[in-house]
């Protein structure tokens, strides 16, 4: 049974951290090399992994989707300590809409603007930080969302993620609160009924052992006594 | 047609919290105005006087501004949708 529970909470624990690796966001030092569009054809494979159609259009089956080509200074441990090499990065560059996830995200048009601007080649680098969500998967063909980027004087500057500490900040306060509810609530709601159904299930079975008892005592009266 | 849905199932999820608050903020004072009473009268006092006492500290209590401070549940995650919007979407 505890190992039962170990593994279930390790599963809650990898989904839930999967998730929120997926949706929170992420900065990447990067230079943009260009920016495309491509007509996607999406499975059911990487359809989830793709946003809707613009706020304004209607869904079809496939449409095309904006890109943006990107090298990026590779890093360890979620981007906190970055490293001297260099990678390919694809972003699409997609409406997130009203839903989900909860960026807002209308300015798709803006940023690839944006993106071409800051297009430059490896002899004279224009460094930006990109912020995006989401995972790049070559064999489902997934790429993340491109949601801002921002122009930086060097690949060196450091980019606090003020939102992710914001983030874990309320969560926390949010659980404790939560616990601290759900503690009021049993203390004036749930142990007084319990209370009440334990000393019950007393009296019963007080007279019951009672009952018991004159019983067992008639019948040890059969018994045969030691002689 | 995603504004709408945005509204209206945040406005269900909002009041599910508005609601726990709540009860949970009731659920506080009327503790503290148990406590209290316990304080002043260590014998335990009348029932009735206790009673009254207790149902006098809540309707003062919703005269207050604490229960009004609950409708923040509305206020803020409607705020940091409109600042999130903005910092997404400001050029």
């Amino acid at each position: 049974m505890h190992r039962v529970k170990t593994i279930l909470k390790a599963i809650v624990f990898v989904l839930i951290g999967g998730l929120l690796h997926y949706v929170l966001p992420q900065h990447d030092m990067a230079r943009i090399t260009g920016t495309e569009v491509i007509r996607q054809d999406f499975s059911k494979w990487n359809r989830l992994f793709f946003a809707q159609a613009e706020s304004g259009n209607v869904e079809f089956l496939n449409r095309d989707v904006l890109f943006i080509n990107a090298v990026v200074k590779k890093t360890y441990l979620l981007g906190f300590i970055q490293r001297e090499a260099e990678g390919q990065m694809v972003y699409r560059n997609e409406d997130t809409g009203w839903i989900w996830p909860p960026y807002f995200k209308f300015d798709t048009r803006d940023l690839d603007g944006e993106a071409k601007n800051l297009i430059s080649n490896a002899e004279n680098p224009k460094w930006v930080v990109i912020t995006h969500y989401g995972w790049r998967n070559r064999f489902l063909t997934i790429f993340p969302n491109a949601i801002a980027i921002k122009p930086v004087e060097g690949p060196d500057v450091r980019v606090i993620p003020w939102f992710n500490i914001f983030f874990f900040a309320f969560m926390t306060l949010a659980y404790f609160f939560a616990r601290a509810m759900w503690l009021q609530f049993r203390e004036r709601s749930v142990d007084p009924l319990l209370e009440d159904v334990g000393e019950a299930y007393d009296r019963v079975g007080d007279r019951v052992s009672e009952k018991k008892g004159r019983v067992r005592r008639w019948l040890d009266t059969w018994k045969s006594k030691g002689r | 047609m995603g504004l709408i849905r945005l509204l209206v199932f945040g406005f269900i999820g909002l009041s599910v919290v508005y609601g726990l608050v709540w009860v949970y903020s009731r659920s506080i004072r009327r503790e503290k105005l148990e406590d209290k009473w316990a304080e002043m009268h260590p014998d335990g006092g009348d029932v009735n006087d206790r009673d009254a006492y207790i149902e006098q500290g809540m309707v003062e209590y919703h005269s207050g501004i604490r229960p009004k401070l609950i409708l923040l549940v509305y206020v803020v995650p409607t705020l940091a949708v409109v600042g999130v919007l903005i910092a997404t979407n400001w050029n």
